[in-house]
C-alpha cells in the first residue's frame, strides 16, 4: 500500500469522524492540562528557590541546649575567624515578630550593615542602598507582603514596633527588598543589628545565629567537621542540606499530587474503554468493507493505530500548551495556593518559565500509555471484524 | 513514608511498567492454548479464531515492546533524578548500586530489549510469509520473553522499594576509580592495550559485516560490547568530563555534559543489537536483511567516531592529552 494514499485516507477519516474522538481528546486535554500545571509551577517554584539558594550562606552555626536552638554567644565568632578557607562569617539576629499574638508575624533579620554580608544578594541590596539616610534614623528593609500588610494598617512609611517591656520603637520603612526574592522574602524585614536586638530585647553578647561562607567546595566537609570539634553544643546546617530539604518537599508534593491522579488516570482508561468499544463496534460495516476490497489485519492494525497517535499526540500538545499560558502567562491564579500556602502574609510569586525536558517525558509517558493501553483491545476486535460484516 | 515512591518519575515508571506487565499478561494467558491448538492447514472455525487471536498477542506483544525501548532511557533518567534525594550520590551510579537489586535490572533490561528485538524480527518474517510458518516457535519465544519480564518487573518492585534516603550511597569516583592503585581493567588490561582492543574489534566487526558471517559477527560483536563499554568508561569518559580522574558511564547522561551519554550509549546499544539482528535472521531464518546491516554499520561507526571526536577535540583545544 502506498503510504501517501494511507495517510491521506487517514486525515480524510480523522476529519470526517471527528465528532467520535471530540470527546476522548477534551477529556484527555483537561487531564493533561491539570497535571502539567501542578507539575510546571513545582518545577518552576524549585528552580526559582535553587537559585535564591544560591545566594543564600554556606553554612549556619547556632548553639543548641537540650536540643532546642538558644542563643549563640558573640565570641564564637572570634574562633571561627581563625579556620583556614573560611570567609565573611556574620554574625545574624532573626526571629518572627508577631503583629498580635497569635495573628500575622514578620521575619526579622538583623545584619552588621558595615561587614561584608555572606548572603549574596543582600550584598548587592546594600551597596546600592544610601547608607547615610538609612542610618540617620532607624531604618529597615521590607519584603513586598510586609510593605502591603503595614499600608493596609496605615503604618506607609514607619512602623512601631511594640518592646517586650511595652514601650514602642519607631523603624522607618527606608525600601522595599526586591520582589524577585518574593518566594523567602515576602515576609522579612531587613535591619540593622542592634536594632533588632533591641526590639527582640536579647542580650548585648549575644546573637542567634553565625552564618559563614567557604569559597571551596571541597573544604566543606572538613569546615563541617572543625566547627563541630571547635564547638561541641553547636549545630551546623549547610547549603547542601537545605537544598535537599526543598527538593524533598516539592517531591513529595508534586508526587502526593501524582499518587491522587492515578485514580483519575485509572477511571480515565475505563472511560476511554468502554467509549471505544462503542465507537468501533458502530464501525464494523467500514471495516468490513476494508477488508473485503483486501486490506490485512495488520493494515487496520497499521490504521487504527495512527489514528490514536495523531489524538493522542494532539491533545498532548494541546493540553500542555494551555498550561504553559495558564501558569506562567497568568501565573496559575488558585493552584499557586496549593504550593504557596498564604496563612500569614498573602504571597505572590511571579513563575519563572521553566521547561524540562524530563517533565514533559513523564507527563506524555503518563497520559500515553494508558490511552493506548485502554484502546488496545477495542482496536485489535475491530480489526479482526471478517469481511462478511460488509454484506450485513 | 518511602520518598522516592513518592518521587515523580518513579511513580510514572512503575504505573508504565504495571500496565505494560497487565497486557502482556492478557497476551501471556492466551498464549498456550494457541500454541497447543495451532494448525494452519486445519480449516475449522477454531483455527480462524486462533488466527485472529495470534493478532492479539502480536499487537500487544509488539506495542510493549516499542515503549520498552522508550523506558529504558526512562528508567536510567529516573535513577538520575533519583541522586538528587538520596544522599551521597551524584548521579545514576550511586542509586543503581543502593541494594543489590540495581544492576541486575539494567542487564535484564538490556537483554530484555535485545530478545524482543529479535522476536519483532521473527514476528515481521512470519507475517511476510502467508501460511504463518514461525508461529508456534514465534509463541514459545515470546513464552520465554514473558518469563524474563516478570522476574523484572518483580526486580522493578524490589529495586525501587529498597533504596533509602536515610543510608548514604557511595559516588561514582569510589565505584569506578582506581583506589589504592589496583587495575580496574579486566585481564590486567592497560589503557593503550584496551583501544588497541577497541580498534582492532571494530575493525574486525566491520569486516565480518562485510563479509556476511554470522557466526563470526555474533562473537564480535558482543566481544566489542564489551570492549566498548570499558574504552568508554575509563578512557573516553574522561575526555567527555575533560577530567582525568572521573570515571563514571553515567554522570554523562547529565545536563552539564548535555544528555551527551544517551546519545553514546544509545549508538553503541543499536549498532550491537542490529548487527546481532542482522546475523540471527541471517543464520537461523535465511534472510540477508541489507538494510539491518548498513544501519548496523552507521550506528557503529557513528559510535566510534563520536568516541574519538571528544579525544581529538579535546587535543585540539589544550595540546595535551589527559
Amino acid at each position: 500500500m502506498h503510504n501517501n494514499a494511507f495517510f491521506h485516507f487517514l486525515s480524510l477519516l480523522l476529519f470526517k469522524q471527528k465528532n467520535k474522538h471530540i470527546g476522548a481528546i477534551f477529556i484527555s486535554v483537561i487531564i493533561i492540562f491539570l497535571l502539567s500545571s501542578v507539575l510546571f509551577i513545582s518545577s518552576s517554584l524549585q528552580k526559582s528557590l535553587q537559585a535564591t539558594l544560591q545566594n543564600q550562606p554556606d553554612f549556619t552555626i547556632s548553639r543548641l541546649q537540650a536540643g532546642r536552638a538558644v542563643d549563640t554567644p558573640t565570641e564564637w565568632i572570634e574562633k571561627i575567624v581563625q579556620i583556614d578557607g573560611v570567609s565573611a562569617v556574620t554574625p545574624r539576629v532573626y526571629g518572627r515578630y508577631f503583629f498580635a499574638p497569635n495573628e500575622n508575624s514578620f521575619l526579622i533579620v538583623g545584619v552588621d550593615f558595615f561587614d561584608e554580608q555572606s548572603n549574596r544578594s543582600l550584598q548587592e541590596l546594600m551597596e546600592t542602598t544610601d547608607l547615610k539616610s538609612f542610618f540617620a534614623m532607624p531604618s529597615m528593609l521590607v519584603g513586598e507582603g510586609v510593605q502591603k500588610f503595614m499600608s493596609a494598617h496605615y503604618y506607609s512609611d514607619s512602623f512601631s514596633f511594640k518592646l517586650p517591656n511595652g514601650s514602642f520603637k519607631k523603624v522607618a520603612i527606608a525600601q522595599q527588598l526586591p520582589s524577585s526574592t518574593n518566594l523567602i522574602a515576602n515576609d522579612m524585614i531587613v535591619m540593622p543589628l542592634e536594632l533588632a536586638k533591641e526590639i527582640f530585647a536579647m542580650e548585648e553578647e549575644s546573637i542567634t545565629d553565625i552564618a559563614l561562607n567557604v569559597p571551596n567546595d571541597a573544604e566543606w566537609d572538613t569546615i563541617v567537621g572543625k566547627l563541630h570539634l571547635l564547638f561541641y553544643d553547636a549545630q551546623v546546617i549547610d547549603k547542601r542540606e537545605i537544598s535537599k530539604a526543598y527538593k524533598s518537599l516539592y517531591n513529595y508534593k508534586g508526587g502526593l499530587f501524582l499518587i491522587l491522579y492515578l485514580i483519575t488516570i485509572i477511571t480515565f482508561m475505563l472511560i476511554l474503554y468502554q467509549r471505544y468499544s462503542m465507537v468501533y463496534s458502530a464501525e464494523k460495516k467500514e471495516i468490513g468493507i476494508l477488508r473485503a476490497i483486501g486490506w490485512s489485519i495488520q493494515d487496520i492494525l497499521k490504521l487504527k493505530f495512527y489514528e490514536t497517535l495523531v489524538i493522542v499526540i494532539s491533545s498532548f500538545i494541546l493540553g500542555v500548551v494551555l498550561a504553559y499560558i495558564f501558569v506562567f502567562i497568568f501565573d496559575a491564579p488558585l493552584l499557586q495556593e496549593i504550593f504557596l500556602g498564604g496563612e500569614n502574609l498573602a504571597n505572590s510569586v511571579v513563575f519563572v518559565p521553566t521547561i524540562e525536558f524530563g517533565i514533559l517525558g513523564s507527563l506524555f509517558l503518563f497520559f500515553a500509555l494508558p490511552f493506548f493501553a485502554s484502546v488496545l483491545i477495542p482496536v485489535w476486535k475491530i480489526a479482526v471484524t471478517p469481511p462478511k460484516e460488509a454484506m450485513l | 513514608m518511602n520518598e522516592v515512591l513518592l518521587s515523580q518519575e518513579v511513580i510514572v515508571y512503575l504505573l508504565s511498567e504495571s500496565l505494560l506487565f497487565g497486557l502482556l499478561f492478557v497476551a501471556f494467558i492466551i498464549t498456550p492454548l494457541l500454541i497447543k491448538r495451532w494448525n494452519f492447514d486445519a480449516f475449522t472455525q477454531e483455527q480462524f479464531r486462533l488466527e485472529n487471536r495470534s493478532y492479539l498477542v502480536m499487537s500487544i506483544v509488539f506495542f510493549v515492546m516499542a515503549l520498552k525501548i522508550l523506558l529504558l532511557p526512562y528508567f536510567v533518567y529516573t535513577i538520575d533524578q533519583l541522586s538528587d534525594i538520596v544522599p551521597g550520590a551524584m548521579c545514576g551510579a550511586g542509586i543503581i548500586k543502593a541494594n543489590g537489586y540495581g544492576n541486575p535490572l539494567l542487564l535484564l533490561k538490556i537483554i530484555i530489549l535485545f530478545l524482543s528485538g529479535f522476536w519483532m524480527t521473527l514476528n515481521r518474517l512470519d507475517l511476510e510469509a502467508k501460511a504463518y510458518p514461525y508461529t508456534k516457535r514465534k509463541l514459545w519465544f515470546f513464552l520465554f520473553i514473558f518469563m524474563l519480564l516478570s522476574i523484572e518487573f518483580a526486580l522493578d518492585i524490589l529495586y525501587f522499594t529498597h533504596i533509602q534516603t536515610t543510608n548514604p550511597v557511595t559516588c561514582c569516583s569510589v565505584i569506578f576509580g582506581q583506589m589504592g592503585g589496583s587495575n580496574a581493567l579486566f585481564l590486567g588490561l592497560d589503557t593503550p592495550m584496551l583501544l588497541l582492543l577497541f580498534y582492532l574489534l571494530f575493525v574486525l566487526l566491520v569486516l565480518m559485516l562485510w563479509s556476511k558471517n554470522s557466526l563470526g559477527i555474533i562473537v564480535t560483536s558482543l566481544l566489542f560490547l564489551f570492549v566498548a563499554y570499558y574504552s568508554v568508561v575509563y578512557f573516553y569518559g574522561t575526555y567527555i568530563y575533560e577530567l582525568p580522574t572521573h570515571k563514571c558511564p553515567f554522570c554523562m547522561l547529565q545536563q552539564e555534559y548535555y544528555f551527551i551519554g544517551y546519545l553514546v550509549w544509545g549508538l553503541l546499544l543499536v549498532g550491537v543489537f542490529m548487527s546481532l539482528d542482522y546475523a540471527i535472521s541471517r543464520w537461523l531464518w535465511k534472510r540477508d536483511a541489507l538494510r539491518l546491516r548498513n544501519f548496523a554499520l552507521w550506528a557503529l561507526s557513528l559510535f566510534v567516531l563520536l568516541c574519538s571526536l571528544f579525544v581529538v577535540v579535546y587535543y585540539s583545544k589544550n595540546g595535551v592529552l589527559l
